[in-house]
């Protein structure tokens, strides 16, 4: 594991805005970025990294991981669908949506399709009750979903994935 | 200050919680996450109770009380509220006492019948998930109240920092690692979390369903592994006279922490391998014969021998492992019996050094300091010791003690556990610690970081030191040990700076043919900075073996009685011939062990009493010991078990273990300890004090050995500087020595105001020697010998209890990542390592703990013994051989599969 210069720059920035012995403070913010630098997920050498760069026990960066669910302890498709299902959505359909991306995709919740675009991660409030229903799709907001939406939604990442290739 | 509790008042202390004074005066109150040790969380809000004039419930374990507090435990209000807390305790798992190890000590359990709760008013959720994957702790998720108690002891205690809390809500759980199972973690299996869980969550694999906890009868006693001499509370099943568990008690030294060994590997007590009956080798193979055959047998033959050729044909091995009593028991025997003075032990292969170079110093060869003072030192000096795994526990208290904020230098060839938590770690070439140390002194002394005020008043030569240690430039020396300069300036800058610094020492100093030499130097280091004779400091060896201080004390020395009265002084020789009874005892310094065994093969040894020792497999070049036992006349060997020495024995008298007879060891900060009986010995296996009361008696000399104490008793009453140590004294803890008089405290610091034992103290020139084995082009690794974690010696305890063998079964070559990509070794091939000596063929461990051009194995294993390539080259002055060093060459056999090698820290980048 190793971060690339300008995120090393942006790391060692965030580590220097807590005072000395307080660096732990920084975990949440450096693990979203080792996140990021990773494919999207967290393996063990990754976290250990980050602890050393702190200086804090493992097992303390394995704890907040676990903690959150915004990190992922396994890999990740490119596109990680997180379809809020707390109460407002659920009212208004999510359940319904969760079963279509499972049928359409193949999967279940938590895994990824085997040609690895995907993976389907339930989410509790992402506060956008009013556009319900709705999914976080890497840093945007997808909204009023519909099948059909969902249907567009997939066919632009695969078509984005099919350009990238 | 006084409080009210429950309308009676009661009187407190300044910082005492409401907790505090509820319990002493035997008020109940429910405390599940709260423990003396792991200190106030108030997680559980069990322990809530009513306070007038305060606004809701207050957790009485975190409340400080204030003069004319108003307390209530048991209104109405407060008894509802703590049975709610402990009702959604029980609905948050699946809490059922039916089959439950901890059932009778389990303080869920003992909250619910204090709080009237039959069962839970909600629903039960268990998952019936389980952790059985480690060798000898299982986890129970379902009986986890997460009050983080094991997270907390695991973390900050016996910081073996596994265990941690993972996931949220509903979901949480304990977890080792990344969230692995127990047994693929890095968890050493030391079982404080087993200890310190308030439910059945964390039990102990071994007692499961070996019965309940109210059945065992507790026997306190100490444990028979290292040095430490940690204090332990054995579970007996009497029915069976069987050890059922071990926990560990909340005393000196220990304060209630073990180690894998010392919980887990007991069983060897009650193997059928034990040694049961006198056996008599009659046409190549020993047969049982009685104690009487035996005893005659002996008696024949020293009669016959020593009288024909003189005493000194007789030579008697003590042992490190067995009690003082029967140490003080063999030496006085051939002492007062045989009139001979060769008599050792095992502290010749691993502390001779330490007792001889520290007695030069100093004045006394021991341990200056206790290991409770390691939590208050200012920086932790550690040079070839590996700690974690040799001594466990007091690796405990340096990991805390840097947790808390002390400095620790580590130096070692390999990159040893412990250096994981130094602040800085040295890798020093192996052999080369006088150029080392001497180095750093004179960049003390350079920088004038040197204690003068202390060298002037309390040193006898310091003007020498100081002209001589101008040979050894740190330039110089960092040339010779391989540590860059700038790395030298900074040690010694750190050691000049401290405020308090304790040295912390193993065999990686004494096992060397310099290794007298490597004491003095750093009793030089010590001197110099002045760090003696008071808390946090000192020179503090740590002794390899339950008793080594104490075969040391008990006089299994050639060269002096039992506590260091030595034998060439006509004075003190007629006073204990008083009272021994006897005459003609010898004033000439007798044999140290290589020297017997050396003798055997001129015919100058004769006789040869072995008392728990594997003599064979202990000395170096085995192939060498083997010959000179098997032209000894006449063997003798009292032990356990069967070794590889029985082999070669005429006669083998079966001994009792630790739990089989009272005693005492002596451990490595000079406490005595007690031991109990907890269970029958197996067989007609006797006491080593019975055994040579018995010999004694037919020989015609009274020993007046009639039972362990009286043993102690016979000693105490020459006994100087543990004259005052009696076995009513030391009921409940060790005392140390020097404790002349039965009212004397005991001495917990040597040396205090600069005043050392022998007057002042004693500066030695000492000179670099390069290992007596150099690696050549034949011969190009440097061999380095220790012990691992899980085993113990030659194994004959560890290999005879349960679990340990499955946890690290077979010897491994550790060998560095470097040297094995050339040679196109990988972890788990096959590789024949050959000396000068012998060969052996053992699996190697790719590691990064080895340096390049360095690999290590242990003497653990029977099948692939370092001791049949380690060099039988001594130290001038002890005779200690360098088990340290040796050269080897390593050839691959064939391929192999990776032995799984857990609870290892991998080195920090």
């Amino acid at each position: 594991m190793k971060f690339s210069e300008e995120k090393l720059k942006k790391v060692n920035e965030i580590i220097a805005r807590y005072p000395d012995g307080k660096q732990k403070s920084a975990l949440i913010p450096i693990l979203h970025i080792a996140q990021e630098e990773n494919n999207g997920w967290l393996d063990v050498t990754t976290m250990d990294h980050v602890a050393i760069m702190l200086n804090i026990l493992p097992i303390e960066v394995y704890e907040v991981a676990t903690f959150y669910s915004m990190f992922n302890l396994k890999p990740v498709g490119k596109h990680v669908f997180e379809v809020c299902r707390t109460g407002p959505c659920m009212l208004n359909g999510s359940d319904d949506i969760i079963q279509y991306i499972k049928d359409k995709l193949g999967i279940n919740e938590g895994e990824t399709t085997s040609d690895g675009l995907f993976t389907l991660k339930p989410a509790e409030c992402l506060g956008a009750c009013g556009y319900a229903p709705m999914m976080q799709l890497g840093k945007h907001y997808r909204e009023h979903l519909t099948k059909e939406k969902v249907d567009l939604i997939i066919d632009e990442c695969r078509r984005n994935a099919a350009k990238n290739n | 200050m006084k409080i009210t509790i429950n309308n009676n008042i009661f009187e407190a202390q300044e910082n005492d919680t409401v907790l505090d004074v509820a319990r002493r005066n035997d008020i109940y109150i429910p405390t599940l996450c709260y423990h003396v040790k792991t200190g106030q969380t108030a997680k559980c809000r069990a322990c809530v109770v009513d306070v007038e004039g305060m606004r809701g419930m207050q957790t009485s374990c975190n409340l400080k009380v204030r003069d004319g507090m108003n307390v209530h435990t048991d209104t109405k209000e407060v008894q509802e509220a703590q049975k709610m807390v402990v009702d959604l305790m029980l609905a948050s798992g699946y809490h059922n006492c039916l089959a439950c190890e901890r059932s009778g000590t389990c303080e869920l359990q003992d909250a619910c019948y204090h709080l009237g709760i039959e069962k839970s008013t909600y629903k039960d959720a268990p998952t019936g998930r389980k952790d059985e994957s480690s060798e000898f702790i299982v986890i129970d998720f379902d009986k986890c109240i997460k009050c983080g108690r094991c997270v907390n002891i695991c973390n900050n205690r016996v910081v073996n920092e596994v265990l941690g809390f993972g996931y949220r809500g509903k979901e949480t759980e304990i977890m080792c690692d990344d969230d692995v199972a127990m047994g693929l973690s890095t968890c050493v299996q030391c079982g404080e979390c087993v200890q310190i869980c308030p439910t059945g969550a964390l039990t102990d694999k071994k007692s499961r369903g070996k019965g309940r906890d109210a059945q065992f009868e507790k026997v306190d006693t100490t444990c028979p592994y290292c040095g430490t001499g940690c204090q332990l509370t054995l579970h007996v099943d009497k029915a069976k006279n069987k050890v059922v568990r071990v926990t560990g008690r909340d005393e000196w030294p220990n304060n209630g922490m073990l180690c894998v060994k010392g919980r887990y590997g007991f069983e060897f007590h009650a193997s059928p391998k034990r040694l049961q009956y006198p056996l008599i080798k009659k046409n190549g193979k020993h047969e049982q014969a009685t104690w009487d055959e035996a005893l005659d047998l002996i008696t024949e033959k020293i009669k016959t021998t020593v009288g024909k050729y003189g005493p000194d044909v007789f030579s008697a091995l003590g042992s490190g492992r067995i009690t003082n009593e029967n140490n003080y028991a063999i030496q006085k025997f051939t002492r007062a019996v045989v009139k001979t003075n060769n008599i050792d032990h095992c502290a010749r292969t691993c502390h001779a050094p330490t007792v001889a170079g520290l007695a030069h110093a100093f004045g006394s060869g021991a341990a200056t300091n206790s290991v409770d003072e390691i939590l208050e030192t200012d920086l932790i000096f550690v040079i070839g010791s590996n700690m974690t795994e040799a001594h466990p526990v007091v690796s405990y208290y340096v990991k805390q003690a840097v947790k808390n904020g002390s400095r620790m230098i580590v130096c070692d060839p390999r990159r040893v556990d412990i250096a994981h938590w130094a602040n800085l770690y040295v890798p020093l070439k192996v052999g080369t610690d006088v150029p080392f140390l001497n180095g750093l002194i004179n960049e003390i002394i350079q920088n004038n970081w040197h204690n003068e005020a202390f060298m002037k008043n309390n040193t006898e030569n310091p003007e020498d030191l100081k002209e001589w240690i101008k040979e050894y430039p740190v330039e110089k020396a960092s040339e010779i040990c391989g540590v860059p300069v700038e790395q030298m300036k900074q040690v010694a800058k750190l050691l000049g700076t401290a405020e308090k610094v304790s040295v912390i020492y193993c065999l990686g100093i004494t096992e060397h043919t310099t290794g007298t030499d490597n004491v003095k130097t750093i009793a030089n280091l010590q001197m110099v900075l002045g760090h003696l004779g008071k808390r946090g400091c000192g020179v503090n060896p740590l002794r390899g073996q339950n008793n080594v201080q104490g075969a040391c004390d008990m006089g299994a020395l050639p060269n002096v009685y039992h506590n260091y009265i030595s034998v060439k002084d006509e004075k003190t020789k007629e006073k204990i011939e008083k009272h021994w009874g006897v005459s003609g005892l010898s004033l000439k310094e007798g044999y140290k062990l290589p020297t017997m065994l050396h003798k055997a093969t001129t015919g100058d040894t004769k006789i040869l009493f072995c008392v728990g020792d594997n003599t064979v497999q202990t000395e170096p070049n085995m192939a060498k010991t083997i010959q000179e036992v098997k032209a000894l006349e006449f063997l003798v060997v009292i032990d356990i078990f069967e070794n590889a020495t029985t082999d070669f024995a005429d006669v083998i008298l079966p001994d009792v273990c630790f739990n089989e007879d009272f005693g005492t060891y002596s451990n490595l900060d000079r406490r005595v300890h007690l031991l109990r009986k907890a269970v029958n010995p197996p067989g007609e296996a006797k006491p080593t004090w019975w055994i040579m009361n018995e010999l004694g008696k037919r020989l015609g000399v009274d020993l007046k050995f009639t039972s362990a104490e009286a043993t102690w008793e016979d000693m105490r009453a020459t006994g100087t500087i543990m004259g005052g140590i009696t076995y009513e004294r030391i009921q409940h803890k060790g005392l140390q020595w020097p404790c002349p008089t039965v009212t004397h405290p005991g001495t917990p610091i040597l040396h205090t105001n600069g005043k050392f034992t022998r007057g002042k103290g004693l500066f030695s020139h000492t000179q670099y020697r390069s290992q007596a084995e150099m690696p050549d082009k034949e011969y190009p690794f440097v061999l380095s010998t220790g012990r691992r974690l899980w085993h113990y010696h030659t194994g004959t305890q560890t290999r005879n209890s349960i679990g340990l063998e499955n946890i690290f079964p077979e010897e491994l070559l550790e060998i560095s990542p470097v040297d094995a990509a050339r040679m196109h070794i990988k972890s788990g091939d096959m590789v024949k390592a050959t000396s000068r000596r012998g060969e052996i063929t053992v699996k190697a461990w790719v590691t990064e703990r080895s340096p390049e051009g360095v690999v290590w194995c242990t003497f653990h294993f029977r099948e692939a013994h370092a001791n049949i390539l380690t060099n039988d080259a001594y130290d001038n002055v002890t005779e200690t051989p360098e088990y340290k060093a040796c050269a080897i060459r390593i050839e691959k056999v064939s391929e192999g599969v990776e032995t799984v090698s857990r609870g290892f820290r991998q080195a920090r980048p």
